[in-house]
Formats: structure tokens, sequence, C-alpha cells
């Protein structure tokens, strides 16, 4: 009874690993099963052979969310929100959605005009300026009792200073309509910034209630099988129970990829390294992400289908580059890998599942980097089929089949590497100081290609490499997050109010629950700036050693720092529990040391290592890769 | 014609290679810059060029810095750059557009020579001139509206030239976010160089070469098939601006437009002479909008680069408001003529039976209250104009422009204003099969005296609609509810109430 076992439902494979009490690994790996992805999730339960009973705990990343928002398939809304300001979905921030393609529209609000209440109240910043009557609060519930929405979401002008408006409003609409939820924006999001907040709280009202349905569905499926019920991996890196997920939706919206950094920030600091950039090439997509001081970064910010959510998320950026990329020959005569995949069906011509279009993991086999025998997955390859698809494309090129397979790799390469700089470059990080973590059933397969673009020099191919996300579920700790709005000039705040406000917010977040951590940060900006920066802080502060702080973190950031006031916006919290331990020890293969190029077949990956690399096994299990 | 054949397998390789480059300069110009119209709406642009001053590639960022960068970097090389040199200039008369954008050229060093250029163009929050923010409302001379820096050299490698940068902090009114934002510029440049010549050392200089040639045919290839598949046609349209910027009479624009075989001649003949005021538009503008309307033709994925500029010939007469010379003031130009000029040739293209989207907005709203220690500047979105696709966008930036909004909550913390309403506009986007984008609706009320300046278009003449789609409403400002010009300026006291309601855009098809 001490198993914990996460489960990554992607594209293409559903992973699991197990960490068992000695905190050794069991990976499985099948095909998923899009159209009801707990078939799958129940068949990697199945593959793993362990009864109900041994298992602890199923983590799991889940992508419902953000398919509920691409297809628009979320809960009946209604919003309330400030008259004279009430059509903010709607007026989004006014950039438009393609600079050039001028028929290109944002996708549609979450809540339609006509289920947008206006409540005639208004505060600014130096005060209430339009009370709000217990009348019009009336007035507004039983306007939305027309309505019928499923839920009712709050999200009044200048809340995050005082939510007094926004409280009496939900409780007169609680009254009016019993047992129909009600969600407040500064609940949801305690920050400047009306779009921002009211867009992320609309996305917790349109998901919650089908979030609490699925959560719901897939405990008793669990239950059914002697399996505990499942906790969900949050954007921001952390699990929450179901029971929590429920009320959290929108901190589920980016989940998925989460999973993967988590991961691979695991592996390494057991490899003793502490700063890296990492890709997961998978089927369909390549996920960037960035990790320093041994920890995932995790900021702010985030859109889902052009819904932003403003919550905590671990950063990371998706390339449509993966294995089943298509390649094919624009109308310039260009060849071209992407944004089209084939998916997992019928995924690439060599998988045999009606394929027909040549992938980047065609291209792999015709220039020998895939073993055919032994791709995991329990799939068979074509590759006679695979041939002959990267043949017909290089026919149309007048090029060899190999050139063409060369060139589709070095395009996918090229995509993907663009993706890293950004990660890295954008937060003033050099890529050559970081190490490449490379995972996902491609990631070992790209590395020295990818390191070469980038300068890096390092590269961790990780232990388990072709389920780290899955790992990375099965280990992460429970983390809650509460957050309160500040905007305070950092000069005025004493360390008292650090030693009182601190552990309060602690004390919200982690309700009656223990967490063995907890990492508090204040969102900083100087005075008139319209962006802040995440500043460590602690209760034992003071105003003037966060703005001292800030101003290293702003220089390091951006390489200048102002002559002006620093102003806290915010503080949040993550109260963390404890982590799951993993033993990563490996016993060494029979040739632990060589150098490129070879490709070498991993459990459940393909490792290539180019000529002018060595590669080390590590005593954790996977490799380190190193230019010579 | 290279010498070392390119292999077109590696066209989509390269392509990535240089626009990462690109992007890149965007990147630590954003990361860098003090100012919020750099820093968070992104009014700046980055692009590279290779020793023969051909732009490889543009960062997406603001369309009327489309195609307008080469005339900077031409510029800069008719002054002999040696290697390593950093030139600064904004004169609309030498590669610059408006006196606000500074444009930064590095003449890439490598081995003792040029290898090519790396090109930062910013909007500055003031250049000096005779009002803040240096976009004056009454400008009718270029000096009017700030320093006037013809290319001229900001430093020779590491070395600062000091004198030359002591002289521009000293003629603007905010020196210090000058010189931040000027820093940031810098170090774009110096991205983009040792991108550049990690590039040249891991290609060498013959491959190079030969890739640039080789990215700029196939962008000029997808162009010329895009016209040919339009086929030889031919139209005509004409407009008008809503006065000068110093008078209220209109400057009528007319355009003839020919695609033939593949190439698109655009005749500006007819328009009006230049003009007192500042809408006159040098040539690089003109150019600029003109290609956008050509960018917006083609697929989202064609490269940003000098092929796509290749199909286009642009013919004007010499004394022409959109091809401004010394003395002219130009401020406005880039703003607000560029959108018009993008009516029109839309317009043309409609006259010639190409299926393009209705009129936008065609104004860009520009909005700056003042008072005692602060200036407010912002800009407006709009309705987009419907097309044969769908109906058109609302509240949202069209044409040239595509910065974002300021936040309620942002602006009252910081300045004397409550926002009284901020509202979609329902209704002024043109009815039709499908209908024309809403404009957007924002009053303000100020809390103290200040002074507000319009600088707005689309006041009279609504934009309008195609194949039988109605127009779009005009827009309409006010001051307590009674109409104010296009483009003014005036006195406020305290508990006044500015209402600015934008264009609609126009319907598309008969209903």
């Amino acid at each position: 009874m001490s198993a914990s076992v996460g489960i990554d439902v992607g594209g293409t494979f559903t992973d699991l690993a197990s960490v068992g009490a000695d905190g050794r690994v069991e990976a499985r790996k099948v095909l998923s099963t899009p159209s009801d992805q707990s078939v799958g999730v129940a068949a990697s339960l199945a593959a793993l052979g362990a009864s109900g009973r041994s298992v602890a705990r199923v983590a799991h990343g889940t992508t419902v969310v953000t398919n509920l928002l691409l297809e628009r398939r979320g809960a009946r809304v209604a919003l309330c929100a400030t008259a004279g300001a009430s059509d903010l979905l709607e007026l989004r921030r006014q950039d438009r959605a393609s600079l050039y393609d001028l028929s290109a529209d944002h996708p549609p609000p979450l809540v339609p005009p006509e289920r947008v209440v206006a409540v005639h109240e208004r505060r600014d910043p130096r005060g209430v300026t339009l009370a709000l009557t217990a009348h019009e609060a009336e007035r507004v519930a039983d306007e939305i009792a027309e309505i019928a929405p499923e839920i009712v979401v709050v999200s009044l002008l200048h809340a995050y200073d005082d939510d007094a408006h926004e409280r009496l409003l939900a409780e007169a609409i609680a009254r009016r309509l019993p047992g129909v939820d009600v969600v407040c924006g500064a609940a949801v999001l305690p920050e400047i910034r009306e779009y921002e907040r009211t867009a992320t709280a609309v996305a917790e009202g349109y998901a919650r209630p089908r979030v609490a349905t699925y959560l719901d569905h897939l405990s008793r499926r669990l239950a059914g099988g002697g399996y505990p019920a499942p906790e969900v991996m949050t954007s921001g890196g952390g699990m929450r129970t179901a029971a929590e997920a429920a009320v959290s939706a929108a901190s589920l919206a980016l989940s998925g990829p989460a999973g993967g950094v988590v991961g691979a920030a695991a592996v390494l600091r057991a490899a003793s390294l502490d700063r890296a950039l990492t890709i997961d090439i998978g089927g369909t997509s390549a996920d960037a992400g960035l990790i320093l001081d041994g920890e995932p970064l995790v900021e702010p910010g985030g859109a889902v289908a052009g819904v932003p959510i403003a919550l905590p998320r671990v950063l990371v950026e998706t390339v449509s580059a993966g294995g089943g990329s298509i390649a094919w020959v624009d109308d310039g005569g260009a060849l071209r890998v992407g944004p089209r995949s084939a998916g997992a069906v019928p995924g690439p011509v060599a998988f045999g599942r009606g394929g027909t279009q040549p992938t980047v993991t065609d291209a792999h086999i015709v220039l020998g980097n895939l073993d055919a025998t032994r791709l995991s997955g329990g799939v068979q390859l074509d590759v006679e089929g695979a041939r002959r698809a990267v043949a017909a494309l290089a026919d149309t090129l007048g090029a060899s089949q190999e050139r063409t397979a060369e060139a589709i790799v070095l395009i996918a390469d090229a995509e993907m590497a663009r993706a890293l700089r950004r990660v890295s470059v954008e937060r003033g990080i050099d890529p050559r100081s970081c190490a490449l973590v490379a995972f996902g059933g491609g990631g070992p397969l790209h590395a020295c290609a990818l390191a070469g673009l980038l300068g890096m020099r390092t590269i961790l191919v990780p232990p388990h490499a072709g389920v780290l996300s899955a790992l990375g579920l099965a280990i992460a700790p429970e983390r809650r997050d509460a957050a309160v709005s500040v905007m305070r000039p950092a000069a005025e705040i004493d360390a008292a109010w650090f030693a009182h406000a601190l552990p309060a917010l602690a004390d919200r977040a982690v309700g009656s629950r223990a967490a063995v951590r907890h990492t508090w940060h204040a969102r900083v900006r100087y005075a008139g700036q319209g962006h802040e920066l995440d500043v460590p802080c602690a209760p034992s502060d003071d105003g003037a050693e966060l703005a001292a702080r800030f101003t290293h973190v702003h220089r390091a950031r951006y390489g200048f720092t102002l002559e002006r006031p620093v102003e806290v916006v915010a503080l949040r919290v993550a109260a963390m529990g404890e982590p799951v331990r993993v033993d990563f020890s490996a016993p060494l293969p029979a040739e632990s040391t060589f150098t490129g190029p070879r490709v070498v077949t991993l459990a459940d990956a393909t490792m290539v290592v180019a000529a002018g690399w060595s590669a080390r096994a590590l005593p954790i299990g996977g490799w380190l890769l190193e230019r010579a | 014609m290279t010498d070392v054949p390119f292999d077109p397998l590696d066209l989509a390789v390269m392509g990535h290679a240089v626009a990462m480059i690109a992007e890149e300069m965007g990147t630590v110009l954003e990361r860098g810059a003090l100012s919020p119209n750099i820093r968070e709406r992104r009014d700046a642009s980055s692009a590279l060029f290779d020793a023969k001053g051909r732009m490889v590639a543009q960062a997406a960022h603001i369309p009327v810095h489309l195609g307008a960068m080469p005339e900077s970097v031409r510029a800069v090389r008719a002054r002999d750059p040696e290697p390593g040199d950093l030139f600064i200039l904004n004169d609309p008369n030498h590669g610059g557009s408006h006196l606000p954008d500074l444009t930064m050229v590095e003449a890439i060093g490598h081995g003792g020579d040029v290898v090519g250029y790396a090109s930062v163009r910013a909007h500055h929050a003031d250049v000096g001139g005779m009002s803040p923010g240096s976009m004056p409302q009454g400008a009718t001379e270029l000096v009017q509206e700030g320093l006037i820096l013809p290319p001229v050299r900001l430093a020779r490698g590491a070395e600062t030239n000091h004198d030359v940068l002591e002289i521009i902090l000293s003629n603007v009114r905010t020196g210090a976010e000058r010189r931040g934002d000027l820093a940031a510029q810098r170090g774009a440049c110096a991205a983009g160089a040792a991108g550049w010549r990690a590039l040249l050392e891991r290609e060498g200089a013959a491959r190079l070469d030969a890739a640039t040639s080789a990215l700029l045919d196939y962008a000029e290839r997808r162009a010329r098939a895009r016209l040919r598949e339009i086929g030889d046609v031919a139209g005509a349209a004409e407009d008008m601006l809503e006065g000068d910027g110093a008078s209220d009479t209109p400057v009528p624009l007319r355009v003839a437009l020919t695609v033939c075989d593949g190439a698109l001649t655009l005749d500006f003949t007819g328009s009006s002479p230049r003009v007192r005021g500042n809408v006159n538009a040098p040539l690089a503008v003109t150019r600029s909008a003109s290609l956008f309307v050509l960018r917006s033709l083609l697929d989202d994925d064609v490269p940003t680069n000098d092929g796509i500029a290749r199909p286009i010939g642009i013919v004007t007469p010499d004394d022409c408001v959109l091809n401004a010379k010394w003395p002219s003031a130009v401020a406005a130009g880039n703003v607000e003529t560029s959108q018009r000029v993008t009516d029109l040739l839309f317009a043309a293209f409609a006259d010639a039976g190409v299926p393009v989207p209705a009129q936008g907005q065609g104004t860009m709203n520009n909005i700056t209250f003042g008072g005692e220690g602060w200036t407010f500047y912002e800009t407006l979105g709009g309705g987009q104009g419907a097309s044969a696709k769908g109906p058109g966008p609302s509240a949202v930036h069209v044409g040239m422009s595509n910065t974002r909004n300021t936040p309620i909550e942002s602006l009252e913390r910081s300045y004397p204003i409550v926002i009284d309403e901020y509202a979609v506009r329902r209704g002024s986007g043109g009815a039709g099969a499908n209908r024309g984008g809403d404009g957007i609706v924002r009053r303000y009320h100020v809390l103290e005296r200040c002074t507000v300046t319009l600088l707005t278009e689309r006041r009279a003449r609504a934009p309008r609609g195609a194949m039988g789609g109605a127009d779009a409403l005009a827009g309409r400002n006010s001051l307590n509810g009674s109409p104010l010009p296009a483009k003014c300026r005036v006195e406020l006291q305290a508990g006044d109430v500015v209402a600015i309601e934008t264009p609609g855009g126009g319907g598309w098809g008969k209903r």
C-alpha cells in the first residue's frame, strides 16, 4: 500500500511511472485512446499489474480543461460586471488575432454578451463612488435568475483592492439561486488589471462544473479497480486532491506539460546540476521549459485557446514539431515540416495504422536512427512504408531519399531550437550556461543537434526518458496556492507586516492540512511599470530588503535598474507537501563510456550520440553527453 | 548570381535560423527597454540585412515598420560604414519615417569587413519639438516636431560617441528614459550582429550569401504566385484625409493599381501635393502601407524579407503628400496617412474585382492628455472590415497598428482620469451578408485641469462596405456631449468628460 503512480496521457502514448516505497521506478507505455482517455489510463494500470491495494496514490496530468476550452464545451456561465465596463471580455486588450490575416478573429468570449449583467456600483482608487445597494444586488440576482446559468461569476472593477461589493453581490445571488455556485474575481486572482482577472475567473466558472464531473467519473472508475481517488497536477507544478482540484479548475489549464519539467528537475538535481533547458518531444508537439536553481521556472501568465489565465504555471512553450509532424512541399517549392501532425491516429507511416504522409519519425527510420525492432509501445514498424513515403516526397523535390530525410529532421530541429532560445533569452538566460535535458520519445533523438544549434555543451538524457512526465507526476508534492493584493510602496512596508501577513497567507493556503515547506513570492515592479517580477520573500523580511532583492532580479533579467519607487502589487504563497523520494540508482551498463557517432536504444527511447560528443552512463541511470 | 549552389531542401532551416535572430533582437529590446511604449505596447521592430543591404528577416511587431527599414540601411550604406560602426537616425529624408521613430543600424564587422547590418527601430516617447510626445498638433515644419538626426555614428565598435549622445539627450524631455531605451536598442543590434556572425561562421560566407538569395527568391516567388493567381487586372480608387493637420481642408489621395504577370504597380498620381500640416508621409511610409496590403493577401507563413517587395512598383509625383520631402512636417503621416493609404489600396483592389475585406476603422485614434507634471497617450481600436471569409472583428487595431490598450484599473491609479465607459460601440459596423466589426466607446472623466489633443480620422467619411455591404458608422469625438473636431487641442476643467466613439468596419455583401 505504498506506490505512487503517475499517469500522463499524451496524444500518441499514455505513459505510466510507478515509484515504490523503496523509491524504485517502474514504467509502462501503452497507446493512447483519444476517444475515451480513461480506457488508456486503465490499460496502463493493467499493464503495471499492481493491485489497487498496493497503490497509495494515482497522480495524473489532465488535458480536460485544455480540451474543453479548445472545444468550447464548458458550462453556461453568467457574468456580473461593473456597469460601463461590462463588455471587457469582448474588448480584450484590443490587439488583433493575426497581424496580416485581416479576417482572423479571436475566439468568441466564454460568456456571450447576453449573459453579462451590468451592475450599478463603482469604486476607483480613491474609494467607493457608487455604493452597491441591497436593492441593486437583488435586481442583479433576479436578472441572473432569468438567465438560468449553471454557475455565476462576479468580477467588479478594482475588486483586487476591496472585494466588499463582490461578496455582497455573491451573497444576494446565493440567496436567490441556492445551489448555484458563485465565483468571485478577487477570490480567484486578487490582482490589478480587470481583463486578465475577469477572464481567469470566467475560465474558472466555465471549467469548474465539467472538471468536477470528470474527476468524479475518474474517481469511480479507479475505485472500481480498488485504486485511490486521483490527484491532479496543476499548471504550477504541484498536486491537488480531486476535491481541491474541482474548485480550482482554472489552475489545471496547463496541467499536462508541467509534469515533464517537474520530472526533469528531479533528475537534474540527482545528477548534481542546477540549471537547464528542457525539451520534451512527443508525437504531435515539442515542449520547451526552463529549470533554474534546480526548480522549474514558475511564472504567472499564459493563455489557452485564446483565454488568458493569469495564474502561476510552469513555463512551457509548445511548438508543433514532433515525431508525427508531416513533411510537405509548399507552393513556393520549399520543403516544410508541420504544423499538421499525423498524431496518434493514423500516426507516422511506419506505425502501419493508415498513415500515408511522411513524418519526422519516418525520416528518422530512413536515416537508421530508430531501431526497427524495438520501438516502445509494442509498435511493429513498417520500415518499407516509411521509405516509400519519404521517397515519394524526394521525387517531388528531385533529391535523394537520404538527403530528404535528413532535411526533414533538420527543419524540425530548427523549429525546436527557436522555442528553446525564446524560453531562455526572454528571461535573460544564455542557453550556453544551461544543460539540455532531453526526454519524451523523441528528445534523445534530437538532443545533440539542438545542443549544437544553441552552443550548449552538456546534455542530460534522464533515466526513464520516455516516461519522464509520468515520473514527474508520480513524485510531485502536493501544492496549494494563495494570493492577496498589496498595492503599496515597498518603502512603507515594515518587518511587522511581513511577520504577520506571510504566515497569515500561508494559513489560508494550507487550510487544515500540514505543509512541509512554504515559498512566498511578492509581485513587484517599479511604480508606473506595467509588468511585475516575482521576487522571493520570507516572514523575516522588510520592505527595504525586498526592494533591494527586486533591484537585483531586475538587473539580472533586464540589465538595468531605475531610480523609482518600488511597488508591491501582490503576495503569493505556495504551500508544498512532502515530495515522493525516488531511488535513481541504477547498475552501469557494460560499456559505460563511448564517443559518437552512435545510436543507442534505451528502454523507452532512442538516443543519437552525434560525432564530436562523448557519452557517459550515470550512476542514477541515464546518460550525460558532453561535447568533446 | 552566386557561385555556390543552394539546396532548396535547406530553405526552411535557413528561414528559421534568420527569423530566430531577428526575433531575438526584438526580445532583447523589449526586455531592456524602459518606456511602456516599447516594453508593453511593442511599438518597435527589428530586422537583419546582409552585406549587400538586402533585408533577410524582420520580426513581426508593428506593420507600419514593414519594408521601411531597408531605407535606413540604404541611408547608412551611403555613409561608408566601417565594421562595427553604429548609426542612429530618424530623418524622414534620410531613411527615417517620423521623428519619434529612432532607428539604429549596426554595420556588422567580421574579419575586418562589413558582413551585414542589424537594424532596430523603436518609437520613443519624446524626441523634443514643440509639444510633449513629439506628435504636435498644428506643426507645419519638420523642425517643430523634434530633433532631426540624419544617419550619424553613435559608436565605433565599443567606443561610444558621447558627443552625439549628449546632443540627443539634451534635446528631449525625458533624457533618462531615452538613455535606457537607446541602451536597449544598442543591445538588440549587438544581439543581431552576434547571431549573424555565428551563422556566418557556421555556414560560410558563400553559402550564407546563396541562402539569402534563395530566401528572398522564395518570398518573391510566393508573392508573385499570389499576384498571378489574381490575374491581370486594373483598378482605381480615391479617398480623403479629413484635414491636413493644420486646417480642416480635405486632402485627396488617389491610386491607379495594375496587376500584370505577377507584378503590382501602384501609381499615386493625382494625390494631393504636399500640405502645410503634418499628414505628409515620407515615401518609406507609403511603401510600408503598400507592402502591408500585399502582405495581407499572402499566407501567414510567407517569410518577411525583401523578396516580398520585389513585385511592387510605386509611382508618386515629385510634389506629393505621399512623398514628403524637407521641410514638410510628417508626424501624422506615419500614424494616420498610412492608414488611409491601406484603405485606398484595398479599395483599388476591390475595384479591380479582387475579393479584399471591406474598409476597417482606418484610424489609430491618437489621444493625448497632459496636465501638471503628467502626460498620458493612447490609441484606440475600432471595427475591422468584413470579408468573404466572415464578419469583421470588433474592437481591434486595424491596418498599420497593433498596440494593446491601457487597463482601466492601471490608468485610474496613475492619472487623474476616471473611465466612465469603455464599451463595444454596438451597431457601428456596417450591415451585410457578413457584418463589419464594431468600434469602441471610451469616455474619459478628468478630475483636474488639463488639455486633450486628438489626432483622429474617419470622423466625416465613414469606412465603406464592399460588394454591396453597408458603410460603417464614422467616428465621433465630443466634450460634455458637444462635438469636437477630428484633430484638435482643447483645455479641460475638472469634471469634463471627453467621449471618443471609434469607427466600425464596413460590411461585406448584400444581406
